[in-house]
């Protein structure tokens, strides 16, 4: 029984499950980080990312099943949740031998938790095109902070993109310490690791909209029908420290 | 007109007087950005959340609260004291313009009180959103208002630059509008609906037609009235929406409690708004829209009110317990959807997963169907989901939603059952 390591990248772990799909061999965890407890009798074992395999690897996958297993399990990659790896790699195993039936199988308990894991990392990325607030800041370019419990860049920069295509802006993953980066003159945008020396200095222009926001949030609601639970329901309070109108616990 | 008001302080009073308008949809439209900025999603985005749940989609202001009207449920109702603004098209647009930059909200939603006469002050609103299209390059999302008695070429002109229309049909019935809303006629409310229909079927038929006909307000049109002010029952708006959905080709109805704002005689006395009731009747308009329900199903001369305690379906499924249970199995798509605890998600995952393997009862709630009400309408491979049979009260018994406070109250029905948050699905209609 082997564990395997890989480098935290989607294709990283794609060469270990093409890897142990090669070898037919069943690993007995995959995780990113080398494990500081292990089972008596594993072996770890660290993998390198392998292009070309990557590349097959996906090609299989969308032919053998269905390209939309193949995002499904790009999407649950992105949760990070714990023991997701193995969770994909069981979905896939069975769908290399189900064919594209695997996603119809939906009550299957191989099945069932990647599909859930990838609805929440969409569920996560609906909101956040939502959620994410800049605020220019004196440098020239619009600044976004954020924290979400998934890995969802990749999925919201698109909609960023084409939708604020002449603007410079900047979304900031808080907790995982990387940003989006869109540059208006090319129309592209990269992630990078990123952290904030400095607190962003805003323009006055800037902490004027804010004040006209937060004024037309509070004048937005009406009292007869307060009902602060249901907002906690749909505006859960982890999503509200970078939220401009939800600063000082909002009206 | 005063102008001391400051920008924030005519914010504030456009702002308050648009906020009891209840469409916030920014869905069902596609626009693509070209040179300029934004873009709609097809789905809808919510970006936040106000402190009485409702969500912000639009930024939503009055173009002007002055009006020549008086009807007696309007905040902005001539009659009444208050700061009166209008503020030019190009602050309304450089506004929208600032938010949206800083993904504050999906676009724009502007409604007015009626100033001079209904033709003028739809020109004004045309204005604000041409400046925004052409001026700004915005192809966000804008959804307008149209002021009942206005020309139709000008509501065909309203339609090619927002994405949304809608024309307030406000109170269910022409002699509660003659009562409280005298200066409008039923038929000016409906006339525009009307063209406005017309103008959708015909982008319609030509698209579909491949000739290149101009876009027409492509996320459809909408209304919004007013229940609880007047005595109408139930069967009568559900009839009415109905009706609406049939001949107008509106994409959504929507009901607002009444919330007293003004002293009036003609107006039942203050009260808190009835949220059950409005939750019930957009449970019912949600089975008009996606489950296939007819209102005369759910409603008729001998039940005219929809029941406070169970919702439209269950209440339904307890008067036909006859066609039940239905075996999950075989049951066809549109069967399982009239099966209380199943919705348009677990019926289209039943039909979906029992291609390839036969469902029993332990499946089920994987599938998202809720177990607590549809045990009582299913079986599973033969196998009934329930503990007994048990005859029609008994079970209404077991059905009913026990939400009492501590002083035995009714409290409020939340709107999203709790759990799985769900963001906005133009297929389920969750916006």
């Amino acid at each position: 029984m082997t564990i395997y390591c890989y480098d935290g990248s989607f294709a990283g772990f794609i060469t270990v499950l093409a890897c142990c799909g090669e070898s037919g061999e069943c690993p007995a965890d995959i995780t990113r980080n080398v494990p500081a407890q292990r089972g008596l009798f594993c072996e770890v074992s660290m993998v390198e990312t392998d292009w070309w395999g990557y590349g097959r690897f996906l090609e299989k996958i969308a032919r053998v099943i269905s390209r939309h297993a193949l995002r499904n399990a790009y999407h649950a990659f992105l949760s990070e949740d714990a023991g997701i790896e193995m969770a994909i790699h069981r979905y896939l195993s069975l769908g290399l031998l189900e064919g594209r039936r695997l996603d119809a199988l939906l009550a299957d308990k191989r099945v069932r938790p990647v599909h859930k894991a990838a609805r929440k990392v969409r569920n996560e990325a609906h909101r956040m095109k939502g959620f994410v607030r800049f605020r220019e800041v004196r440098h020239g370019f619009f600044y976004a902070a954020l924290q979400p419990d998934c890995r969802i860049f990749t999925l919201i920069a698109p909609h960023f993109c084409t939708r604020f295509s002449d603007q410079n802006w900047v979304i900031h993953d808080m907790g995982r310490k990387e940003a989006v980066f869109h540059d208006a003159s090319r129309q592209q945008w990269a992630v990078a690791g990123t952290d904030l020396a400095l607190e962003p200095e805003y323009t006055d222009r800037e902490m004027f909209y804010c004040e006209l926001w937060r004024r037309y949030f509070s004048e937005a609601a009406i009292a007869e029908r307060h009902n602060p639970a249901l907002q906690k329901h749909m505006l859960p309070l982890k999503y509200r420290k970078y939220l401009v109108e939800m600063e000082n616990g909002g009206p | 007109m005063p102008g001391e008001l400051t920008l924030l302080e005519r914010l504030e009073v456009l702002a308050g007087g648009a906020r009891y308008d209840v469409s916030c949809a920014s869905s069902g439209s596609r626009r693509k950005n070209g040179n300029g900025i934004g873009s709609a999603s097809p789905c809808g985005i919510c970006h936040s959340w106000t402190s009485d749940g409702r969500c912000v989609s639009l930024l939503k202001l009055l173009m002007t609260n002055a009006c020549i009207y008086d009807c007696a449920y309007c905040p902005n109702r001539r009659s009444n004291d208050l700061p009166r603004t209008l503020p030019a098209p190009e602050e309304i647009a450089e506004l929208t313009i600032g938010f949206y930059r800083r993904n504050y909200i999906e676009g724009l939603f502007l409604s007015t009180g009626v100033v001079r006469d209904p033709d003028y002050t739809m020109e004004q609103l045309i204005r604000s959103v041409w400046l925004l299209r052409e001026a700004y390059g915005f192809n966000g999302y804008i959804h307008l208002k149209v002021v009942p008695g206005a020309d139709p070429l000008l509501v065909e002109e309203a339609g090619r630059h927002a994405d949304r229309l809608s024309v307030n049909i406000e109170l269910p019935t022409r002699e509660s509008l003659m009562l409280l809303a005298p200066d409008k006629s039923g038929e000016a409310i409906l006339h525009p609906m009307r063209r406005i229909a017309d103008l959708i079927r015909w982008r319609r038929d030509g698209r579909r037609a491949r000739t290149a006909a101009p876009p027409f307000a492509p996320a459809g049109q909408s209304t919004q009235m007013i229940v609880g002010a007047t005595g109408e029952t139930d069967l009568q708006i559900m009839r009415l929406a109905e009706n609406l959905y049939r001949t107008v080709e509106l994409k959504r109805v929507y009901y607002s409690s009444f919330i007293p704002v003004n002293e009036d005689s003609r107006l039942p006395c203050a009260t808190a708004p009835l949220l059950s009731r409005e939750h019930r009747l957009y449970q019912a308009d949600w089975l008009l829209r996606f489950y296939g329900f007819r209102s005369h199903e759910f409603l008729d001369e001998q039940h005219p009110q929809l029941d406070p305690a169970v919702d439209p379906k269950c209440g339904w499924a307890l008067r036909h317990l006859h066609l039940f249970p239905v075996e999950v199995n075989r049951a066809d798509y549109e069967t399982l959807l009239r099966v209380p605890g199943i919705g348009v998600r677990s019926a289209r995952r039943i039909v979906r997963a029992r291609r390839r393997q036969h469902l029993g009862l332990d499946e089920l709630p994987l599938l998202g169907v809720v177990m607590k009400r549809a045990r009582y309408f299913i079986t599973a491979r033969g196998k009934y989901g329930g503990e007994e049979y048990l005859d029609g009260d008994r079970l209404r018994e077991r059905l009913v939603e026990k939400r009492l406070t501590r002083d035995g109250e009714e409290s409020q029905l939340s709107l999203f059952p709790a759990g799985e948050p769900a963001p906005g699905s133009a297929v389920t209609g969750e916006l």
